[in-house]
């Protein structure tokens, strides 16, 4: 075989054993997620069955149904849950946008003393483990009788928000270049006017990230939502789905939709947003 | 057997195809430029030299031994491309044995050639930094050390002069060309620029649409271009063309401006064929600053409409024919706007080109 | 009446900070206060005697606390480790595929829209040595009769979960990874095919210079959010079964909320919170190096 001919052929097994193992790392990503969602139109009995029944017979909405009927799954209060969640989540992504684009703008376009250490100190706590705070905060939202309602829960998530919405903010404002604003000035704007009508529009869509961002750390959120909520007043979906696994063990098509359901926003949103999630990182990271 | 050898060598892109067919053959130690406007398909064809395309269609062959799908590193071949590609994370020192430690050299060989190359190319004192610290023209200097550190069997130029400004580029035309005399290796640089193209060369290919337009020396594709693209494509300012008729043993153009047939095409032309006539600037000159003509045409009477002194001559713009024409003017003095000069157009100096074919008769 | 003059970065930083240190600062120094307490939710008031370092002693000397830190410790080397292998051999592999590149990019965030609670419930599913997925798949394939207690056994068990957890955060490398990949100047990988590299010396001289900053960001991200492992674990296993899989965090949550030993409990968090921040100002230090070193900006 002719050197071109040898090299040919490399090429080709070379490309042959990539794909191979792309199709293998990416049958492992999807699988799961895919099982779950199978699952949840299965009934019971199908998934419980042995030998293992591999081709579903019979899908239906059994399992949804249930959930939403009545009391929910055997008493587990899905829809109410999934309102808490989404009130919560709703509200501290606004208090913590707000806050975050205050404090981000801060950041990118002034100097002052101690900017990188409060900067540091900021993102520090978000390093602070969830369960480890939970405990005194349990202590104090006790004492304050903030248990189970959803103003606490609302604070804790807007302060654990804040320092990564305002590492994304800033780096997005430092995309826009400050000339425009002074252009503004020039043309007749006050600095609040030129901030809202020309950085903000520019800065829009890291905006928006960063709160769909945030909105998904709430909606995820289980440590400190599992100590700091008692009853359905206030419980949220992960904490639901929890609960459902510990006492209803044998309920899995059951659990699986409940696991859909909670999935379905933070799909969408991801989705929506999945370009600017990335740059967000990168830029967050990189002008850091 | 030539060193560099392209036989019908095509590239595709889908369906597109960017490059028809090419023939090259290089000899050892020749200086050939690709040149022509930018989409013509020249860096394309040096990078299936290089190994960084892959060939559609023929062959390629480097000292005889064809290597189609042969990557890069085993085609003993260097490259200098156009944005220097330095290694930003490495020194000076770094960058020009980089190629050689990959290699497996000893430290003691590295160090002799990097000490070579960096006092072939004035790099000696920069040899600690890192690219970032240097000038345009200092990184071009290390691209180029890092290529002849190796002694390939050929060098690979791709527009390396580009993000130069004008002053260092003519510098840098110079080192190129002693480097090439001190260095006997076969080189194959490409341009767009004709200066470059016409100083450089021992041969000039000339390109268009993927296509071989001429190759030559750069006398031959100057004095006797094969069609009006490469008559206007080398040399500047660019060639005069004229589109007109053979007419009653005479060539007619527009507004009434008429000359003989020049006496090397009288055999060539018949009557009533369309022509182009193609007459450099150097060629029409006003009466008493211009030298001696051997085909003196009658004496044309045109107003000039811009002058553009440089110093040592003075470009005239004109109209002629309905056209816009450049003359140029020897020993130069104030032109007023609209002043009437009696030019002369030398007709043995021109070029006829048949206007369908756009190639020269011959 | 003199107004006082703020300035306008103090203002619009105020808020953060506030809630800030109204929700985080001061429940970390009630937490510290408590730990040199012997205080107990079931007995108010002992919130109020001081026994200076005893719980921390206690915890030196708990062979359940050194095995849960030690296990903890083991499953975030492994986990970061393996995370940031297969997120740039995952990344590589991507970035060579010439069509359907947004496709594959899309799919691969999908672990990063699951919630740590999420993912650990998939697992608990896949990974039940009845009903699931793993153990129907062996049996089925004829490879086994038995049913491998994944979630029971202490080596399976901790290979679950460590599954499970790089399963989830992969993606965040293999993305910014990835990005990165996209960032490095064409020309230099060019130049070094033609100087004679192997892919495999491009790779380590060119490429992963270039990388070193995606990838400190991406482990510095990552270690932000070490503790979503507690998320996993809880539910997965809850620590158990009999502590096998017990990690700092469910023995601090069982101690504070099952034992209600609060002080001891916070003793032990703040064991946690500084080896998160430990990580964390570890792997900054690192990216701040490794750009200077790239000569960020040439």
């Amino acid at each position: 075989m002719d050197i071109n001919q040898q090299h040919r052929f490399k090429t080709r097994i070379g490309a042959a054993l990539r794909h191979i193992t792309l199709f293998v790392a990416m049958s492992i990503i999807c699988i799961p997620g895919l099982w779950i969602v199978l699952n949840s139109f299965r009934p019971t009995v199908d998934i419980m069955a042995k030998p293992p029944v591999w081709v579903p017979r019979g899908l239906n909405l059994d399992n949804y149904r249930a959930m939403f009927g009545g009391a929910g799954e055997g008493g587990v209060p899905v829809v109410q849950y999934f309102t808490n969640s989404l009130i919560i989540s709703v509200t501290s992504t606004v208090i913590a946008i707000l806050i975050g684009m205050a404090g981000g703008y801060a950041f990118a376009r002034y100097r002052f003393r101690g900017k990188s250490a409060i900067f540091i100190g900021l993102l520090l706590t978000r390093a602070v483990p969830g369960v480890a705070l939970s405990l005194p905060l349990f202590i104090v939202m006790a004492k304050t009788g903030l248990i189970d309602t959803h103003v606490g829960l609302i604070m804790v998530y807007v302060a654990m928000n804040v320092p990564f919405t305002i590492w994304l903010i800033d780096g997005f404002f430092r995309q826009v270049p400050p000339d425009l604003a002074e252009a503004a000035e020039i043309d007749g704007c006050t600095r609040w006017q030129a901030f809202w009508k020309v950085e903000f529009p520019v800065a829009k869509s890291g905006v928006a990230s960063a709160g769909i961002f945030a909105f998904l750390t709430s909606w995820n959120e289980y440590a400190l939502a599992s100590q700091l909520t008692r009853s359905t007043f206030s419980k949220t979906m992960p904490v639901g789905l929890r609960d459902f696994t510990s006492e209803f063990t044998i309920n899995w098509g059951g659990m699986c939709a409940l696991a859909v359901l909670m999935i379905i926003p933070a799909l969408i949103l991801t989705f929506l947003v999945q370009k600017h999630l990335i740059a967000g990182l990168t830029f967050g990271g990189v002008k850091g | 057997m030539a060193q560099v050898q392209l036989e019908n060598v095509t590239k595709n892109y889908g369906n597109l195809e960017v490059v028809h067919g090419i023939n090259l053959d290089i000899a050892h130690n020749e200086f050939v430029v690709l040149v022509g406007p930018s989409g013509c398909g020249k860096s394309t064809t040096l990078r299936m030299i290089a190994g960084l395309e892959e060939i559609s269609a023929g062959d390629i062959s480097i000292g005889g031994q064809i290597v189609n799908d042969m990557p890069p590193r085993d085609r003993n071949i260097s490259m200098v491309f156009q944005n220097y590609a330095l290694y930003p994370h490495m020194t000076v020192r770094e960058n020009l044995g980089f190629s050689l430690q990959i290699a497996g050299k000893p430290p003691a060989e590295i160090a002799r050639a990097v000490g070579e190359a960096a006092g072939i190319l004035s790099l000696d004192d920069y040899l600690d930094r890192k690219p970032s610290e240097l000038s345009g023209g200092q990184r071009q200097r290390v691209a180029m050390g890092r290529a002849i550190v190796r002694h390939p069997d050929v060098f690979l130029f791709d527009e390396p002069l580009s993000n130069l400004d004008a002053k260092l580029r003519a510098q840098m035309r110079v080192e190129i060309k002693k480097l090439h005399q001190k260095i006997q290796t076969t080189v194959i640089y490409v341009t767009h620029d004709q200066v470059e193209a016409m100083t450089l060369a021992d041969r000039i290919v000339i390109m268009r649409d993927g296509n071989v337009e001429q190759q030559g020396t750069p006398n031959e594709v100057f004095e006797r271009p094969v069609n009006t693209f490469v008559a206007t494509f080398i040399g500047s300012p660019p060639m005069n063309l004229l589109p007109g008729r053979v007419t009653g043993g005479a060539l007619v153009f527009a507004r009434g401006f008429t000359v003989p047939v020049p006496h090397n095409f009288a055999q060539l032309v018949a009557e009533g064929q369309e022509i182009v006539l193609g007459f450099r600037a150097d060629n029409m000159m006003p009466e008493g600053h211009a030298l001696n003509m051997d085909e003196a045409s009658p004496a044309i009477e045109m107003a000039v409409i811009v002058s553009e002194p440089l110093g040592t001559e003075t470009l005239l713009y004109t109209e002629l024919a309905g056209q816009e024409v450049q003359a140029k003017m020897l020993k130069p003095r104030p032109v007023a706007d609209r002043e009437v000069l009696t030019f002369h157009l030398d007709l043995a100096q021109c070029h006829l080109f048949d206007a369908k074919t756009q190639n020269t008769l011959r | 009446m003199s107004k006082i003059k703020l300035p306008t970065w103090f203002v619009l930083i105020l808020p953060a900070i506030l809630i800030l240190v109204a929700v985080v600062l001061i429940p970390l120094l009630l937490s510290l206060y408590s730990s040199f307490t012997p205080y107990r939710l079931t007995r108010p008031d002992s919130l109020y005697k001081w026994i200076g370092t005893y719980n921390y002693e206690k915890a030196a000397k708990s062979w359940v606390f050194w095995s849960a830190f030690g296990r903890t410790v083991l499953l975030l080397t492994i986990a970061l480790n393996l995370e940031m292998l297969l997120g740039l051999g995952l990344a590589l592999l991507v970035s060579r595929v010439t069509r359907g590149q947004r496709a594959l990019r899309t799919v691969m965030m999908f672990p990063m829209m699951f919630s740590p609670i999420l993912v650990g419930f998939q697992f608990k599913f896949i990974f039940n040595d009845n009903v699931g997925l793993v153990n129907n798949a062996l049996q089925s394939l004829g490879l086994t009769t038995a049913a491998i207690p994944w979630l029971v056994d202490q080596k399976l068990a901790m290979f679950s979960i460590i599954f499970a957890e790089v399963w989830s955060s992969t993606s965040v490398f293999a993305i910014l990874i990835l990005a990165g990949l996209f960032a490095i100047p064409k020309d230099p990988l060019e130049a070094a095919k033609v100087d004679g590299c192997t892919p495999w010396q491009t790779f380590r001289h060119i490429t992963l210079p270039f990388l070193m900053p995606f990838i400190y960001i991406a482990l510095a991200i990552r270690s932000l959010d070490v503790a979503r492992a507690y998320d996993i674990v809880n539910i997965m296993t809850n620590g158990g079964p009999a502590r096998r899989t017990e990690l700092l965090w469910t023995l601090i949550g069982r101690t504070g909320y099952v034992d209600a030993k609060m002080g001891y409990a916070n003793a032990m968090g703040y064991v946690s919170i500084f080896m998160a921040i430990f990580f964390t100002i570890f792997f900054f230090k690192k990216l701040s190096a490794a750009r200077a070193e790239l000569g960020m900006g040439g």
